[in-house]
């Protein structure tokens, strides 16, 4: 007798709805996604400078800096079992989370200890490392500007922070195509590489729609994603990409407003030391110049690695970038009104508002449901636009908690969510069942599995979860075979 | 993860009573104020290494005054270019050694100033402790708009208690519990009632170390974790706190006295008019031959 009911084989997807829209999402990884996929022995010799060490360190989660502090001083392996014995017993999957970003990042290795057990122990590399950064010791990171004397063009912080707002917002004009900016053509490029714009063959380059994301993201993140692109690409160019990470990181925790000496640096570090000056992360007076200033985008630099929503607005206060940080206003009746005159801003605001009045100082612009609607057709999520708006919060309005009126937020969410009407679940579809009970007992089979994902019980139709379809399907061969 | 709007700030009160400190260099000579300055730095510099928002400050208590180590009047704030303290010139982060040098170089004033007049010889921690206050109030007023701030002070005490600092202390105390500020105390050599009452009530840890070489691990597993840590790792048990009060007479601590009944001052004798609120209580004889004979030592 052939078989009653049917698997299909194939992979069904389950739609619960009407509507379906593929989105190309703006990825921005954080430090740890970024350092963990790279290979061990580039991990281990990226270690080998304290200032990697102590970024690393920083993006920790708050349990995990704790364990390293713990076994900084720490010359012995520590059985895992006392390890897991520092955290109390309702915060296990913290500490479960802590020990896996510890291994992935290789700051600790599984070693047997006398005895059979299995014990931690940190890095050795890492550890020596994070020693020097914290207590001193070892060999100066980069040479100071005083070997060469007090320069006779020092600059001031504000100053370096014009310059580094200034250099920024040339690349961000470049993108939305103000005929004023213009950019090298590695860094016109690089954008094409990066997927923030397109280019068609002897055509400008336009700005796609992750390029409108991108607009929307605040500085630190802008600046953090556009990094992560050019050290995608710094292999090709060359570049070791341990020498420039450590560049990077050495940058970020140097002192603003303070002079280094360019001294000792390879050919490749100088190339990318150039190009750190075309985003406005260093300043230098000329491109020989024997000296270079870092500023407060590269210092911010390593601060805008993590991923948390709402962060460094405080921070990027008052940083380059937003142009000036803190300009807009929400009001309840879905009016923004942005107190700015940079064009940029406004094309941003624009993206998923619609202008009512524009006046010299500031913009009248309303939210309305198609402006939303049309943004999210861009690509751009209800979360950036709400992230848009608080980051670039006006400080009156910034007092208030929350930030934005809860009304706005919420509706802004109902709106993308109007759009997001599928779910898309994979499964393995069950029918044709000859009787209700045969179908009745696979069902409840599944079910008491956990890998029921749907059922019509008129129609004899189930569907099941991948993972569970060879289990019930085994069970209904043993089923049959019985009756 | 904490979040970029969040500052802690950890006040470092550090007891440098220099006849204890002396005291203590003849009797166990691997353990001076030196070494315990190096753990200070270490667990200092930990936390501002944690993250970039963390801040610090430490205050050394001495017998008359106190001073601030960090930041002092001769640093003007980490974004301030062109600091003249350079750095130490090999691996150390830039900001921690800018940092450790000015600790160090304070701690010298500070000591070589010393001449410790008439027999005053207490630490002066109740007021180190108004002045880690004072300055928690002031960071907390120069924040940005949407930053919150989460303030700790650990104390490292060495001496002894000093009871006639009672009333300050326990003023300190409430002050602290109402901005919610958590009390640490690492306790060097004898238990400190106040200390115990101070974290107590503030909801801080209390420990007093057995080895006092090992002071920088202490400091590193039992006090740099903050709340939000501390309420997932196991950490000592809460020690059992002396709330003996110190009378309002001799500041002497009782464990048994009398408490005027309109003011709550408490008194180790009884006297007929309250000193504190001036107010006469009329009891009678009978009553008052009692008292007497239950009267009690003062437990030490």
């Amino acid at each position: 007798m052939e078989d009653f009911i049917q698997c299909s084989t194939t992979v069904f997807v389950l739609l619960f709805g009407l509507m379906m829209k593929l989105r190309v999402q703006l990825q921005c990884k954080n430090l740890h996604e970024y350092l963990r996929e790279l290979s061990p022995d580039l991990l281990d010799r990226l270690y080998n400078h304290p200032a990697t060490c102590l970024a690393v360190y920083r993006e920790l989660p708050s349990l995990a800096k704790n364990y390293v502090m713990r076994m900084l001083f720490l010359d012995q392996p520590l059985p895992k079992a006392a390890v897991a014995l520092w955290v109390k017993k309702d915060s296990q999957k913290h500490h479960d989370e802590c020990v896996s970003v510890l291994s992935g990042l290789r700051l600790w290795h599984s070693q047997q200890l006398q005895g059979g057990l299995q014990g931690y122990i940190l890095n050795p590399v890492f550890k020596d490392n994070l020693r020097i950064a914290l207590l001193g010791g070892g060999r100066a990171w980069a040479d100071e500007g005083s070997t060469l004397g007090p320069d006779r063009h020092a600059r001031d912080i504000e100053s370096l922070d014009r310059y580094a707002m200034e250099r920024w917002e040339v690349i961000l004009h470049f993108m939305v195509g103000s005929p004023s900016a213009a950019v090298s053509q590695d860094l016109a490029q690089l954008l094409v590489q990066a997927g923030l714009m397109k280019s068609e063959t002897g055509e400008a380059p336009y700005i796609t729609s992750a390029g409108f994301q991108f607009l929307l993201l605040d500085t630190a993140s802008q600046l953090w994603y556009f990094t992560l692109q050019y050290l995608k690409t710094a292999q090709s160019r060359g570049m070791d990409l341990v020498e420039i990470l450590s560049f990077l990181f050495q940058l970020s925790f140097s002192t603003l407003g303070r002079d280094y000496s360019v001294e000792g640096m390879s050919e490749s570090l100088l190339t990318f030391l150039q190009h750190l000056r075309e985003f406005g992360l260093v300043f230098q007076r000329k491109r020989k110049s024997r000296r270079y200033y870092p500023t407060r985008l590269a210092i911010t630099l390593a601060a805008g690695v993590t991923t948390s929503p709402v962060s460094s607005y405080s921070k990027l206060a008052p940083t380059p970038g937003a142009g000036d940080a803190g300009f807009i206003v929400v009001e309840t009746n879905y009016r923004i009104y942005a107190y700015t005159n940079s064009e940029l801003q406004i094309a941003l605001v624009a993206l998923f508002s619609e202008m009512l009045y524009r006046f010299p100082n500031v913009v009248v612009a309303q939210v309305t449901r198609e402006s939303v609607q049309q943004a999210i057709a861009n690509g751009i999520t209800a979360q950036q636009i709400i992230h848009f708006l608080r980051t670039r919060a006006h400080p009156v309005i910034l007092k208030q908690t929350p930030v934005l009126p809860p009304t706005i937020t919420d509706q802004i969410r109902l709106w993308e969510l109007e759009r997001d009407r599928l779910q898309f679940t994979e499964g393995v579809l069950y029918n044709q069942f000859l009787s209700q009970a045969d179908f009745e007992v696979l069902r409840d089979r599944a079910q008491g599995l956990g890998c029921l994902v749907w059922q019509d019980v008129p129609r004899r139709v189930m569907v099941v979860t991948p993972q569970g379809h060879s289990e019930v399907k085994r069970f209904w061969k043993r089923q049959k075979s019985h009756t | 993860m904490a979040s970029d709007d969040e500052v802690s700030l950890l006040v470092i009160v550090v007891d440098v009573n220099p006849i204890w400190w002396g005291q203590q260099a003849q009797r166990e000579p691997e353990f001076t104020l030196s070494k315990c300055l190096d753990a200070v730095m270490v667990v200092g510099n930990s936390h501002m290494a944690m993250a970039r928002t963390n801040k610090l400050a430490v205050i050394a208590s001495h017998c008359q005054d106190s001073h601030f180590l960090f930041p002092s009047k001769s640093w003007r704030g980490a974004d301030n270019g062109g600091d003249d303290a350079s750095s130490s010139g090999d691996g150390k982060y830039e900001l921690l050694s800018v940092a450790n040098n000015l600790i160090a170089e304070e701690i010298r004033n500070v000591m070589s100033k010393t001449e410790v007049r008439g027999n005053s010889t207490e630490t002066l921690l109740a007021g180190s402790l108004a002045k880690a206050l004072c300055f928690i109030h002031k960071v907390s007023k120069e924040l940005e708009a949407g930053q919150e701030m989460k303030s700790r002070i650990l104390v490292i005490k060495a001496a002894e208690d000093c009871a006639r600092q009672y009333m300050n202390f326990m003023n300190v105390i409430f002050a602290a519990q109402k901005q919610n500020i958590l009390i640490d105390a690492c306790v060097l050599d004898s238990d400190s009632g106040l200390l115990q009452q101070a974290c107590d009530i503030t909801g801080g840890l209390y420990l007093k170390i057995p080895q006092k070489v090992a002071l920088g691990q202490y400091l590193l597993w039992v006090f740099l974790p903050d709340l939000e840590q501390r309420s997932q790792l196991v950490l000592p048990p809460p020690a059992h706190v002396d709330y003996r009060a110190a009378c309002f007479c001799h500041r002497n601590l009782i464990e048994i006295g009398y408490v005027c009944s309109v003011c709550l001052s408490i008194f180790c004798n009884f006297s007929p008019i309250c000193t504190t609120c001036e107010t006469a209580f009329k009891i009678q004889l009978p009553q008052m031959v009692k008292p007497k004979k239950k009267k009690l030592k003062q437990p030490t």
